[in-house]
């Protein structure tokens, strides 16, 4: 493959293959070095054994008994045979046939000659069997260095096979992870080439590749869902803004084919200015959601005294709930400290006392409560209204909903939506529940810290 | 009054001037910060409305300078942005008053007012009187032609607001601004339902309404009463 140089997965699979290489080379090195000493070890105490058989025989026979043996020796033909010469002081060898010089006592390695005439080395030992004679047993190094050279064989083999096997091994590794991550590129692709259904297909082994892939798909769904939010909130703005635009052309239209009258033409553009408002008033209610949800407002928090704030809310709207044929009540408990907006608490809590008395009958109780419950603190409104219905709930909260019953009246089924970004700005939520017959509303925000 | 206007969208420059001009204010317009700036530290206004965004120089930023020059031109700051972040940081730099746009003429006109009879802090008075109608503002009392008249808290903050500005027009933002501290508009007409209350107990025994209605626009104190 033409990139396979710059292909992450390569590169992991060959760096690994190397790092098998340098270790197996570093462990046969060192198996190759310790078996050798071991050998050598052997060799010496062979040699001393020898000797010290050849001591033995000396001291009971004497210089002849002793030359015997070193020729009875040297008669045998095997590969373990082992060589002999015994020294003069002077220098000169007295007996054996293994030619070199007269060496130094103690085990060390000598150089001879060989009977074919040339130089080659192996190890002896010299020991002073009497004042003079001294007596070298040796053994050439020949049957260390087959089996060195057997081992190094075989090893070499070894070792090459092995690196044969990790280096396919690495090819198969390689493009097994570069399969894989192509699966989710190729994905990737097809998404960004407009096919937003596409998902990461998920193999069967739940491995670390699985488990991206679902994460992905996770977020993938979530953006989907997102965007089609976002679909739905343009299309329902749009449609939101038609119904106000079309009554505002409409009545200049009439304004202009009918301007004879000049109070009439006055009512008509005071009538466009309210569509207008109209209009303004979605855009305030949209940017105000935006807003909160965007966080910024949160540098500015501060305690908020919500007993009070229910208290003052209370005490503004029951005369206009009165007015409006419905009955405000309040049981709200003293020092509901939380930290926040005041006036984004305040607006939150007028929504819902709004929304209970616009979407209720007259003669409809609403109640307003203030409670502490462990380290949270709820601001519910109650109404025995006709409530939601319960499939209805989840979806009331959403930009633009409204349920068909309410289509008729005022408002872009913001209210809601505004409440539950204040909750979640402050850390909480909106709870609804249907109470059968009626609704509770329910801001639950964590309690802040109390005014020192 | 002489009023400098520092915006540089030119529509809505002449949409304030000529309704400022209509009121008989003097008008100066500028087009952009730093010429507001100029005129602002060198000529005597009575106020001085400034867009939040101009070239060269914001309004906040020439109210910041304006202040720590020890000059106290009332300033109404115009923006098209409505976020709390902006409305807090333009008063904390200095700003009187602050509207957002798009906003009705009558509403800039009535703020216009308040601000060119806005007092020094210590000239506040302790009592408010129009036509009959007398506030104590440390007893927090209210008589009518020498009768006591028992008003809710809310009902009092109300009418001094309207006494304060001395029979001139007072908006229902403003209203809610000043009493409610809100700065948002809610559906129900609390201001109206408040106001229908104190106005009922302000006119009990047949008296002229003390308060009078503008449609569409606010409240002021009554001059036929």
């Amino acid at each position: 493959m033409r990139n396979r140089q710059s292909s992450a997965a390569y590169r992991i699979a060959f760096t690994n293959f190397v790092a098998f290489a340098v270790g197996l080379a570093l462990l046969g090195f060192v198996v190759f070095t310790v078996m050798h000493i071991a050998f050598m070890r052997q060799l010496d105490s062979m040699i001393s054994d020898e000797a010290q058989t050849l001591v033995d025989e000396y001291r009971v026979g004497g210089s002849r008994e002793l030359a015997e043996a070193i020729s009875e020796r040297e008669m045998v033909n095997s590969p373990t045979r082992m060589m002999y010469a015994i020294y003069a002081p002077n220098g000169q060898r007295v007996a054996g046939s293994l030619n070199s010089k007269r060496p130094a006592l103690g085990v060390h390695d000598i150089e001879f000659v060989d009977s074919a005439g040339s130089h080659d080395s192996a190890r002896g030992i010299a020991i002073d069997i009497s004042s003079t004679e001294r007596l070298l047993v040796a053994d050439d190094l020949e049957w260390i260095e087959r089996i060195d050279e057997v081992v190094i064989g075989v090893f070499a083999i070894a070792f090459l096979a092995a690196c044969g096997m990790a280096f396919g091994g690495a090819l198969i590794l390689g493009g097994y992870l570069r399969r894989r991550l192509q699966t989710i590129s190729r994905s990737a692709e097809s998404i960004i080439g407009g096919e937003i259904g596409t998902r990461v297909p998920i193999g069967n082994a739940s491995d670390e590749f699985d488990q991206v892939a679902t994460t992905l798909n996770r977020m993938l769904d979530r953006i989907e869902g997102l965007l089609a939010n976002l679909r739905q909130v343009s299309s329902d703005l749009a449609h939101d803004l038609r119904t106000p635009l079309a009554r505002l052309r409409n009545s200049l239209e009439r304004g202009l084919t009918e301007n004879e009258d000049r109070n009439h033409a006055a009512a008509v553009v005071e009538d466009a200015i309210q569509r207008v408002d109209e209009v303004l008033s979605l855009f305030a209610a949209i940017l105000r959601i935006a807003e909160v949800e965007s966080g910024e407002t949160r540098q500015l928090f501060k305690p908020v005294d919500l007993s009070e704030l229910a208290r003052d809310l209370v005490e503004s709207y029951a005369p206009a709930i009165e007015e409006n044929g419905r009955t405000l009540i309040s049981s709200i408990e003293p020092q509901l400290i939380v930290l926040g907006d005041r006036e984004l608490l305040a607006q939150a809590a007028i929504n819902l006392l709004e929304n209970a008395q616009q979407h209720t009958a007259v003669g409809t109780l609403i109640k307003l409560t203030g409670t502490a419950v462990g380290d949270r603190i709820h601001l519910e409104v109650m109404d025995n209204g006709p409530g939601i219905p319960a499939e209805d709930i989840g979806r009331v909260v959403k930009r633009f909903a409204r349920l068909d019953r309410s289509r008729s009246t005022a408002g872009y089924g913001l209210g809601l939506s505004l409440v539950d970004a204040i909750a979640k700005l402050h850390g909480g939520d909106l709870r609804l529940k249907d109470l059968a017959p009626g609704l509770s509303a329910t801001i639950d925000l964590p309690a802040g810290r109390q005014p020192s | 009054m002489r009023i400098l206007i520092a915006e540089d969208d030119s529509d809505t420059a002449e949409f304030i001037q000529r309704g400022l001009a209509e009121l008989g204010h003097s008008l100066t317009v500028v087009a952009s910060g730093s010429e507001a700036w100029l005129l602002l530290s060198t000529e005597p206004f009575d106020i001085a409305i400034l867009d939040r965004m101009l070239p060269a120089l914001d309004g906040v930023s020439i109210v910041r300078r304006l202040r720590a020059a020890e000059i106290h031109t009332p300033v109404l700051i115009l923006t098209a942005l409505g976020r709390i972040n902006d409305r807090v940081e333009g008063l904390e730099a200095g700003a009187d008053d602050y509207l957002v746009k798009p906003f009705a003429f009558s509403e800039l006109a009535a703020r216009v007012a308040a601000l060119g009879r806005r007092k020094p802090i210590q000239s506040q008075p302790t009592r408010l009187e129009h036509r009959g109608i007398v506030l104590d503002l440390l007893k927090r009392e209210v008589l009518r032609d020498g009768a006591p008249i028992a008003l809710q808290p809310r009902e009092l903050r109300l009418l001094e607001e309207l006494m304060n500005e001395g029979g001139k027009i007072v908006t229902r933002t403003m209203l809610l601004e000043r009493v409610w501290n809100y700065h948002f508009d809610p559906r129900t007409n609390i201001v109206e339902t408040h106001i229908s209350h104190l106005r009922s107990k302000l006119n009990e025994g047949g008296k002229p309404d003390a308060i009078e209605t503008v449609r569409g626009v606010g409240y002021r104190m009554s001059a036929r009463a």
